[in-house]
């Protein structure tokens, strides 16, 4: 397909002619980017979108990424004109109907969650995690220096942790993909300031003993976090903050139905307890009789994460999603955790499961079965594409090699996750020269990743 | 309302073919147990959902918008929604499935594309959250490039940008400076910075290269792009920005669009995804997520920024943006934005208010009020105006968009004439 660049016509006028010749520094000579008609682009990027695939498409089991289906009122709900033409510096009398979902959002994520205090402000998951980190160092100042991480830790954790300057300590998992508490217990040092893990764990497996991993990190004097990426697990039925979790992020974009967009807008809000609500950033939404404020005054605060509230148009689908679903959110957790235990036991016996045990949303498969014939866990990704599902998550975690990480999320119905396991098994029974060739129909076939890092082309040029 | 499809009789199916007798045991390694229902308001038809949020919405009152500061209401070609609306782009993930995922990697690229044109740099990334993080991560790119800690501020930037940039550097060990040392990794200025004077930055290039640092300039209002000379024409060795007001709303504050912007050299230090294209197995000409050896899921905690998921869909919003305006059409809005702000600045002016600019300004500007900005913002917004943003004790930062007709100028000031 063309490039936007490489067409031209006539501009259409969105505003009127300006007649004003500016003088210097205000007289740019050349701006290269080209004039086009409206059909043009329309037509150009709805051709892209047909080269898309999304939730809206098919089954979508990208694990850790929680791909439920979006409802359609969320987008209609956060593009009327009363939120999405909201200036964020309009007096708070006229801004009272934001602050308001605001505080209600704030209090109903602690509700589900068992935390004391939320903050909106982080933009995505990994934005929660660096802000929680930033509330860690605050907290201790130069006097811890460690943050501890389970070996089965996604990428963002360890990130977070370095941006802040702490020593990264990994913690190996036992046998039954869960943080081993000898490990833990001889790396819970004074100089540890937080112990990061994901729960249920990025194995799709709850930690069985999390009170005493709680026990052990706050003998010690440290901070328990939780990666709340995987709360569609759980909702209604643990909450983080009464298993001992001093502070954590959730990804509204997960949990919380709100698109991923083809990677973002999220938003990452951080949960903690009382006694570390006054780190959280400024300004804080509060409530005082009828009326809701911003409170900038917050002695300790560790300052601003972001130029304004954080991600409001994705919170307005949050906030609207939980009120639709309310309470029953213990339904959705339910029918993502068993959608995934049968799913799981359906693909069993054709794919190597490192971990047979109950899942949690999610549960990893290994292709090491297929390793044999020479098909990789790369190869049955692709040759699921052929089949019209988007693939797993693949290669991750990093201690489970040839790793296929399965979500199908709760609002996958019965008969789409037998077609999935279906062509999962077909997969498994494939000569290999078959699944090594896929995929073969979609628009691109495999793409040369070596040859783009090798010789980057990454913009068009008028040159 | 739930959106669990499956009903009572699958739920029983699926539960004896996962091996369990109920939904207690699959959760009975689960500790500790929430003994009671989620205490949140009962489920909700969509029927009372959409009337629920339409009165809460209908709680905020829209005003005449003569505040910037950092979030700029500019007019969205309706094509944009539209466009932003295909399903098949915003309810995708990051695309790592390149062979189903071309739509989005083309628009990634499209859009590094653009940001290049307009900013003069060489290579841009694919978005980050916003263009004060965006800032902050731009000077800590000097300083991983310098192996300097300290970062020289030599203009007035956005107060939430230095607010956000004062997080970032506490918890990093950076050092904020106001001048320009052998210490410093970099010169940080906005252009045009917080009151909206334009500053030349040629000069501010020279003095920075003299003293061994690098040149971040900061944009936040993106339209200033199309009438101001690249900043990467004038000595800037990253640019970092904020390009919300290329086709997104203000939407109270966010989702904001923020990007980073590099010259050549530097491309293995710019942060987040970036799209490149190349070919397929059939020799088509295809596009894929690229260097990602720098990137969190990668190198881990020796990635130099943790960012995953960013603003794509706000990127797309901008992409169409750029590509339904064109050059004239962008042109004009910047024409517009800058005509009505010197008409107002004018007017004000010539009723006392005390211009405060020391330079040439774009579409926002600073005046001395005669009387107190907390009373003028509350005159004018009960007339449905929002006046602008006080500063200080006596002054109040003005932006215009082309949004603004000049009879909105006209009523701004007739309200103001009435308070003196
Ligand atoms: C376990 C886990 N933690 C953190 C993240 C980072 O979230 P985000 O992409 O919103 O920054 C992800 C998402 O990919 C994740 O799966």
């Amino acid at each position: 397909m063309k490039l936007i660049f490489e067409q031209s016509g006539k501009n259409s006028e969105y505003v009127p002619e300006s007649k004003a010749v500016l003088r210097e520094p205000f007289g740019r000579k050349e701006l290269p980017i080209p004039d086009l008609g409206e059909v043009q682009v329309i037509r150009h990027y709805t051709k892209l979108s047909t080269l898309n695939y999304g939730v809206d498409s098919g089954f979508y089991p990208l694990g850790s990424c929680t791909m439920k289906y979006n409802p359609k009122i969320n987008e209609d709900v956060a593009r009327l004109p009363g939120f999405a033409a909201l200036h964020p510096l309009t007096p708070e009398k006229s801004s009272q109907g934001a602050l308001e979902m605001m505080y209600e959002l704030e209090k109903d994520l602690c509700e589900i969650t068992g935390m004391d205090a939320f903050s909106l402000q982080p933009a995505a998951g990994a934005h929660g995690e660096l802000t929680s980190v930033m509330i860690a160092r605050k907290h201790f100042g130069k006097k811890r220096s460690k943050i501890l991480i389970p070996d089965t830790a996604h990428g963002t954790n360890p990130a977070s942790g370095a941006m802040c300057g702490f020593g990264m300590v990994t913690i190996k998992s036992n046998s039954r993909g869960n943080i081993d508490l000898d490990e833990l217990g001889k790396a819970m040092t004074e100089d540890v300031a937080m112990l990061m893990i994901t729960n249920p764990n990025t194995l799709g497996l709850f930690e069985e003993e999390i009170t005493k991993i709680a026990d052990i990190v706050h003998a010690k004097g440290g901070l328990l976090y939780c990666d709340g990426a995987n709360m569609n697990a759980m909702m209604g039925i643990t909450r983080p903050g009464d298993a001992g979790f001093d502070i954590m992020h959730l990804n509204l974009h997960k949990s919380f139905s709100t698109p991923h967009g083809g990677g973002g807008p999220g938003a990452g809000p951080v949960g903690v307890k009382k006694f570390l609500e006054n780190y959280l950033p400024v300004p804080r939404v509060v409530k005082g009789g009828d009326r809701y404020s911003l409170n900038w005054k917050v002695k300790g605060s560790i300052g601003k994460v972001g130029p304004f509230f954080g991600n409001f148009g994705v919170l307005v689908k949050a906030y609207t999603y939980i009120k639709a679903v309310g309470p029953e959110l213990k339904l959705v957790s339910e029918a993502a955790v068993l959608n995934a235990n049968y799913l799981m036991r359906k693909l069993q016996p054709h794919y190597d499961l490192p971990y047979d045990r109950i899942c949690a949303h999610e549960f990893v498969l290994t292709s090491k079965k297929q390793n044999e014939k020479g098909v990789h866990t790369m190869d049955i990704a692709k040759r699921l594409l052929d089949y019209g599902h988007h693939a797993p998550t693949i290669y991750f975690p990093l201690v489970v090699p040839e790793a296929l990480m399965i979500e199908p999320t709760e609002t996958e119905p019965k008969e789409k996750l037998d077609e999935f396991a279906d062509s999962m098994i077909k997969i498994a029974n494939e000569p290999p020269e078959l699944v090594k060739s896929a995929p073969v129909t979609t628009p691109v076939g495999r793409l040369d990743g070596v040859a783009a890092a090798r010789q980057p082309n990454l913009r068009w040029s008028n040159e | 309302m739930n959106y669990v499809p499956n009903k009572g009789k699958e739920t029983a199916e699926m539960l004896k073919a996962a091996g369990v007798a109920s939904f207690d045991e699959l959760f009975a390694s689960v500790k500790p147990k929430l003994a009671r229902k989620l205490n949140l308001s009962p489920p909700k038809s969509e029927l009372e959902l959409a009337g629920h949020m339409l009165e809460l919405s209908g709680k905020n009152t829209l005003l005449k918008n003569f505040v910037g500061a950092g979030s700029y209401d500019h007019y969205i070609p309706s094509a944009v929604a539209h466009i932003t609306s295909r399903s098949e782009f915003y309810t995708a993930y990051t695309p790592y499935q390149a062979e189903v995922s071309q739509g989005t990697l083309q628009v990634i690229y499209e859009f590094q594309s653009y940001m290049c044109l307009l900013t003069g740099m060489d290579v841009s990334n694919a978005s980050m959250y916003d263009g004060a993080s965006a800032t902050a991560e731009a000077a800590f790119i000097a300083c991983d490039i310098t192996e300097r800690s300290e970062i020289a501020v030599l203009n007035k930037l956005n107060p939430n940008y230095e607010k956000v940039l004062r997080t970032y550097c506490e918890s990093r060990g950076v050092k904020i400076t106001g001048e320009l040392t052998q210490k410093s990794a970099c010169v940080l200025v906005q252009n045009p910075d917080f009151e909206g004077n334009v500053h030349e930055l040629e000069e501010f290039a020279n003095r920075a290269h003299e003293a061994g640092a690098l040149l971040v300039v900061s944009v936040a209002e993106p339209t200033s792009l199309a009438i101001l000379k690249a900043p990467g024409e004038c000595g800037a060795d990253v640019v970092a920005g904020e390009a919300q007001g290329f086709g997104n709303p203000v939407s109270f504050g966010g989702p904001m669009l923020g990007y980073i912007a590099v010259k050549k050299d530097f491309v293995k230090r710019i942060p987040g995804r970036l799209c490149g294209m190349t070919t397929d197995s059939r020799g088509k000409k295809g596009f894929v997520l690229t260097l990602q050896a720098r990137e969190q899921h990668i190198r881990r905690e020796r990635a130099s920024c943790n960012i995953c998921s960013n603003e794509a869909l706000c990127a797309l919003a901008a992409t169409a943006y750029l590509a339904l305006m064109g050059k004239t059409g962008l042109a004009n809005v910047a024409k517009l934005s800058y005509e009505r702000a010197h008409e107002l600045q004018k007017k004000l002016g010539e009723l006392g208010f005390a211009l405060q600019n020391t330079k040439p300004f774009y579409n926002e500007f600073a005046v001395k009020c005669p009387i107190k900005p907390k009373k003028l913002i509350a005159a004018l917004e009960k007339r449905g105006i929002a006046a602008g943003l006080g500063i200080g004790e006596d002054r109040i930062l003005i932006c215009c968009t082309e949004k603004l007709s000049e009879q909105d100028v006209e009523d701004y000031v007739n309200v103001v004439r009435g308070l003196l």
